[in-house]
């Protein structure tokens, strides 16, 4: 479908302007033709050639002059007599020509746009690979010095509880219950970092998009209390893993879920505790021939969002809610599938990511 | 429908009246097992013809016969030019086997009987022979044809370079060319005693 599109893109970028230029080529082609066919230019020169055989006989001495005049014009006459018996044949080959210069010139150039468009799309991916490639590298090692102190101050902390035990103020266990909640926070983030470090390379496997669509939503139905999944579209097989398309599907489904629910919250309500509006919100998935487009009902994404939504740490919620790695865990997982992950639309009523898979081959 | 069925008819019986109208040449069986035609002075008379003969161009008629039975053919040409200054008709025939005869003709009553003369077109292998013979009018002549396209050709140019314009020869000058104004098929047996 993906393909179709490019191609039906591509070819409309070409026939449209060509159509246009045979119009107008068409419309004025025949005019330098026939600004030299008018009729009155054959008259005037049969007129000429006329005036010359009757000179002739009032001129004797002259004939000879007369009769080149003659031929000269006799000539030109001839020459135009049989370019206007090939006058629809001259302009049909003229336009021919012109117009398949200028679709030859359309190809190119919309050959080159495309070319052009596809090689900044690569490039782009590339540098996104790269970033994320260092930032997970640098989530590694966080995860990794941070994972050695958290649990030797888990323990510490265990071990001044049991000191304390019975003998401590309320102010303490209290002082000792918030440095416990902090570190479980920390650890958290901790686990966070070190699953953004550790995205494997995926294992490719022929995948029904429909099955694994039906199995997700079957799944995960309650999983989001506010929101219905619905699957909608055909089906296809691709070459994917599984498990890592689930968790591109999760993570998705995480971000419009949170946000849809944020919205919810952020409205003023509307009479007897119920938003009247929008009680529940909606997440489809379209499957089409390499892709699954995942929209929500959501309010979009903030223009200001939209060109780092991908990027790794940028998030909307508040602090100790995410770390706005979602996407950048899922962008990530589509390329290495070879696809990609893109923000296909998004407005007030909602939001598409397209999810991309690729022409790899199965492992 | 029952329209549709009127005009069949009327088609079907006008028919042979129109076939009767095309002007017919006289096939004649010469010495030698050739066959020549006399060509009819109706063909001259055609509109389309007349008004060509009159231009100044060179009319061209090719006669082609082809033998039914056989990959065997033979064809002729006439060529008429009306010499607008000295007002006289330049013609020139080729028979089936190079025979050419030039002449200038200074009226239309001579030009139709020369032009009646029978012209040898077909050499037969045998003494029972039919042809499909097709008579072609080229409004005017190669040579014509080619004068014309080297002077667009040279007008196209910027530079009057040798031979014109590469751009305007490949635009336009390869697609003059003399298109019939006219056609005839004729079909014809022919016995030789």
């Amino acid at each position: 479908m993906i393909r179709a599109q490019s191609i039906a893109a591509f070819l409309l970028a070409v026939i449209g302007p060509t159509l246009l230029f045979w119009m107008v080529i068409h419309q004025v082609s025949g005019l330098w033709l026939d600004v030299a066919l008018r009729p009155e230019v054959r008259q005037a020169l049969q007129q000429s050639m006329e005036d010359q055989k009757r000179l002739r006989s009032m001129d004797a001495a002259h004939r000879d002059a007369y009769r080149k005049r003659f031929e000269t014009t006799g000539t030109l006459l001839h020459r135009l007599d049989v370019i206007r018996m090939n006058r629809a044949q001259m302009l049909q080959r003229f336009e021919i020509t012109v117009v398949a210069i200028f679709a030859l010139v359309a190809i190119v150039v919309a050959a080159s746009v495309t070319m052009r468009a596809r090689r900044a799309r690569a490039l782009e991916q590339k540098q996104y690979l790269d970033r994320v490639s260092v930032l997970q590298e640098n989530a590694r090692r966080h995860a990794h010095e941070t994972k050695g102190p958290l649990t030797a101050a888990r323990l510490e902390l265990e071990r001044a509880g049991d000191a304390l035990r019975g003998g401590a103020t309320d102010d303490v266990a209290n002082a000792l219950q918030s440095v416990a909640d902090e570190i479980d926070r920390l650890s958290r983030l901790t686990r966070n970092q070190a699953s953004f470090a550790a995205i494997g390379r995926p294992v490719l496997r022929e995948v029904s998009l429909r099955t694994a669509v039906e199995e997700f939503c079957a799944t995960f139905a309650d999983a989001w209390p506010n929101v219905t999944l619905r699957c909608s579209g055909g089906d296809a097989t691709v070459c994917a893993d599984r498990d890592m398309l689930r968790q591109v599907l999760v993570n998705l489904c995480t971000n419009s879920a949170l946000a849809m629910e944020g919205e919810r919250a952020s409205r003023p309500p509307t009479g007897g505790g119920q938003d009247a509006r929008s009680p529940h919100g909606t997440i489809t998935f379209a499957i089409s021939k390499r892709a699954i487009d995942v929209t929500d009902t959501g309010g979009g994404i903030a223009e200001s969002l939209r060109a780092r939504v991908f990027d790794p740490y940028v998030t909307t919620r508040r602090t100790g809610e995410g770390m706005g790695l979602g996407l950048a865990i899922s962008r990530k997982i589509m390329l290495d599938h070879g696809g990609d992950l893109q923000l296909a639309s998004t407005s007030n009523v909602g939001t598409t990511f397209r999810v991309l898979f690729g022409d790899k081959e199965c492992s | 429908m029952a329209a549709l069925i009127r005009v069949a008819a009327v088609a079907l019986v006008l028919l042979p009246a129109i076939a009767a109208a095309e002007p017919r040449p006289t096939f004649i069986a010469q010495a030698g097992r050739v066959v020549a035609a006399a060509l009819p002075a109706a063909v001259l008379a055609e509109k389309d013809v007349e008004r060509q003969l009159r231009s100044g161009l060179t009319a061209t008629f090719v006669l082609v016969a082809r033998q039914r039975d056989s990959d065997a053919k033979g064809a002729a040409r006439i060529e008429i030019r009306f010499d607008l200054w000295d007002e006289v008709w330049i013609v020139r025939r080729i028979e089936f086997d190079g025979r050419e005869d030039r002449q200038r003709i200074a009226t239309r009553e001579l030009l139709e009987k020369w032009w009646s003369a029978p012209l040898r077109l077909f050499a037969a292998a045998a003494d029972r022979v039919a042809l499909n013979v097709t008579l072609t009018v080229l409004p005017f002549s190669a040579a014509e044809g080619e004068d014309a396209r080297q002077w667009i050709s040279k007008s196209g140019g910027v530079a009057q370079t040798e031979g014109g314009s590469p751009l305007v020869a490949a635009l336009i000058g390869t697609t003059l060319s003399a298109k019939p104004i006219r056609s005839y098929r004729w079909q014809t047996e022919l016995v030789f005693r």
